[in-house]
C-alpha cells in the first residue's frame, strides 16, 4: 500500500491537460543550442530534436535523455572489475508551467567482469532510481512528492559520474544515510541582495519503488536543508535527519557542507557528518574535504581527503584520492583517480578506479 | 547592453536577480507568472558578453552548472536567434525577458538593466549596475 500510494499523483499529473503549445509571435524560442542540434523532425507531438548532451526535446514539454558510465577498478589485493556501471534514462515531463514530472530509470547489471570469472555477466534489470512530481507554487514554495535524492549535504544531489570528478563517492555519502527519500518534500528559494537562501523539509514515509534488500531503508523519517549561495562564489549548507528504524531504533544525524570557487580555475568542496543512534554504539561521524583545480582547459587536478569512524567498529579510517579528470566537451568526461587507505578493512578499498561517463 | 522586460512590466530587478533568473533558480515574477527567460545564440558575441558580465561564469562552469540542472530535467533559457527577435518577443509576451544592445532599445520596451556599452571589466560593469548604473 505504501508503495502504491506513490503512483496516484503522478498519474493524475499524465493525464492533466497539457499546456497548449501555440506560439505567441512567429519568433518562438527554441532549445539552448550550447551544443549543435544532431537530429530534429517535426511530428505531431511537436518539433523533436536531439542535442549531444542535452537528450531529446519532445514539443515544449517533454525530454527524453540520459547518462551512461563504463569504468574499471584495479584495487588492492589483486581484485580487478570492471563493465557498465551507470546505464541511466532521465524523462520529464512538463505538461504545465506549474508541473514538473521527472523520473530516473537504471538499467543495472548490464555488463560486469570480474576476475576469476569467466566471461561477461549480464543480468539486466531495469529499477526506479527517482520517481517525482513537483507542484510549483511560487520560487518559495514548491511541493515534491515521490521518491528523489535525500537533500543531505551537496554530494549526494549529484551524485552520478558525468557530474563528479572522482570515480568514487565519499564514504560519509556512501554508508551513512538512505541515498533516496520517498515522500514527499517542501522546497523553495528566496533571493535577497547577495545570494539565495534555499530550504528543504522533507518526510519519508512510503516504502521505495525498488528497494535495496541488502539494506532496506529506515521505516520513517524527517529532515531539513537549509543552504546559502553566494553571488560571491560560495555555498555552504547544514542538514539534519532523524530516522526509525524498522527494527524500532532511532537516528540523528547532522551535518554541514560547503562550496567555494576562490579563482575560476578553483574549486573547494567538504561535508562533514556527525550522527547518533539509539544503539549503545551507535555513534558516527565523517568528513570529506576536496579540490579541484583546472591545470590546463580541459584537464583537472583532483585532490581529496576523507576521515570516517562508523559506529561499533572502533577505528576510523582515512582516505586520500588522487586523480584527474579530462572533460574535452562538456557531455563527456574521463576519470582516474588512486586512493591510498591508511589500513585495510571492508570500508577502505585502496587502488585505481577509472571510468569514460557520457551524458546523452 | 540593456536587459529588457515587457512595458507592462514595472517590476525593478538587481543584476543579482537577472543572475537567478537566466539560471533558472529564480522562476517566478513578483505576481506568480512564470518568467520566461532569453537568450541569444551560443556563438553571438553579446550572449559571451551576458555571460562573463552578469553570469560572471566561464563557459566551462556554466555547461558544468547545467549538466546538473539536466540531472533533474531543467535546461538552460531558450534561444532566439537575433537581437530583434528578443526584442519583438519581449514587446509581445509579458513574462519574458532578455538583453540586447542598448542601441536597439526602442519604446516597445522597458529597460530594467543597463550595462556598459564598451570595455570594463565585469568587476566595474557589475559594481556600477549595482550601484544604480542600471536606472
Amino acid at each position: 500500500m505504501r508503495r502504491a500510494a506513490i503512483w496516484v499523483p503522478l498519474l493524475l499529473a499524465l493525464v492533466s491537460p497539457a499546456a497548449s503549445a501555440t506560439p505567441v509571435n512567429e519568433a518562438t524560442p527554441g532549445v539552448d543550442d550550447a551544443e549543435p542540434e544532431a537530429f530534429g523532425a517535426d511530428t505531431p507531438l511537436g518539433r523533436l530534436s536531439y542535442r549531444a548532451g542535452r537528450g531529446l526535446r519532445v514539443g515544449k514539454t517533454g525530454l527524453l535523455g540520459g547518462f551512461a558510465t563504463v569504468g574499471a577498478e584495479f584495487l588492492g589485493g589483486g581484485e580487478r572489475r570492471g563493465g557498465v556501471e551507470e546505464l541511466n534514462f532521465l524523462v520529464s515531463f512538463d505538461p504545465v508551467p506549474f508541473l514538473h514530472l521527472f523520473t530516473e530509470l537504471e538499467v543495472e547489471r548490464l555488463a560486469e567482469l570480474e576476475r576469476g570469472q569467466k566471461g561477461v555477466r549480464s543480468d539486466p534489470n531495469l529499477e526506479v532510481r527517482r520517481l517525482y512530481l513537483d507542484l510549483q507554487a511560487s520560487d518559495a514554495l514548491n511541493l515534491r512528492f515521490g521518491e528523489f535524492l535525500t537533500p543531505i549535504g551537496r554530494w549526494n544531489l549529484a551524485s552520478r559520474e558525468p557530474l563528479l570528478w572522482t570515480t568514487s563517492d565519499p564514504l560519509i555519502v556512501e554508508q551513512i544515510f538512505d541515498q533516496t527519500a520517498t515522500g514527499a518534500m517542501l522546497y523553495g528559494s528566496a533571493f535577497p541582495r547577495g545570494g539565495a537562501l534555499s530550504y528543504s523539509l522533507y518526510g519519508t514515509f512510503l516504502d521505495p519503488i525498488d528497494p535495496d534488500p541488502a539494506a532496506p531503508p529506515a521505516e520513517r523519517g524527517a529532515g531539513a536543508h537549509l543552504e546559502w549561495a553566494s553571488v560571491g562564489g560560495w555555498t555552504v549548507g547544514a542538514s539534519y535527519f532523524t530516522s526509525e528504524l524498522r527494527n524500532g531504533e532511532w537516528n540523528h544525524l547532522g551535518g554541514a557542507d560547503l562550496l567555494w570557487q576562490p579563482h575560476r580555475r578553483v574549486e573547494v568542496s567538504g561535508e562533514a557528518l556527525f550522527g547518533e543512534g539509539s544503539r549503545e554504539d551507535g555513534r558516527l561521524w565523517g568528513l570529506y574535504a576536496q579540490t579541484v583545480v583546472e591545470t590546463v582547459r580541459t584537464l583537472y587536478v583532483v585532490g581529496r581527503y576523507e576521515r570516517f569512524d562508523p559506529p561499533g567498529v572502533g577505528r576510523a579510517v582515512d582516505l586520500f584520492d588522487l586523480g584527474l579528470a579530462w572533460v574535452p566537451v562538456p557531455y563527456l568526461r574521463l576519470k582516474a583517480d588512486y586512493v591510498i587507505a591508511d589500513h585495510l578493512d571492508e570500508l577502505s578499498s585502496p587502488g585505481l578506479r577509472m571510468s569514460v561517463s557520457i551524458l546523452f | 547592453m540593456a536587459v529588457i522586460v515587457h512595458l507592462e512590466r514595472r517590476t525593478e530587478l538587481s543584476i543579482e536577480e537577472v543572475v537567478q533568473i537566466y539560471l533558472r533558480r529564480k522562476r517566478f515574477w513578483d505576481d506568480g507568472t512564470v518568467i520566461v527567460p532569453l537568450n541569444l545564440p551560443s556563438q553571438a558575441p553579446l550572449r559571451a558578453r551576458f555571460s562573463e558580465l552578469v553570469l560572471n561564469q566561464t563557459e566551462t562552469r556554466l555547461a558544468d552548472y547545467w549538466n546538473r540542472r539536466y540531472f533533474d530535467g531543467i535546461l538552460p533559457p531558450a534561444t532566439l536567434a537575433s537581437t530583434e527577435a528578443v526584442r519583438r518577443y519581449v514587446a509581445s509576451d509579458a513574462n519574458a525577458i532578455g538583453y540586447v544592445p542598448a542601441s536597439e532599445v526602442d519604446g516597445s520596451v522597458r529597460v530594467v538593466l543597463h550595462l556598459e556599452k564598451d570595455g570594463g571589466s565585469p568587476e566595474e560593469v557589475r559594481a556600477a549596475a549595482g550601484r544604480g548604473g542600471s536606472r
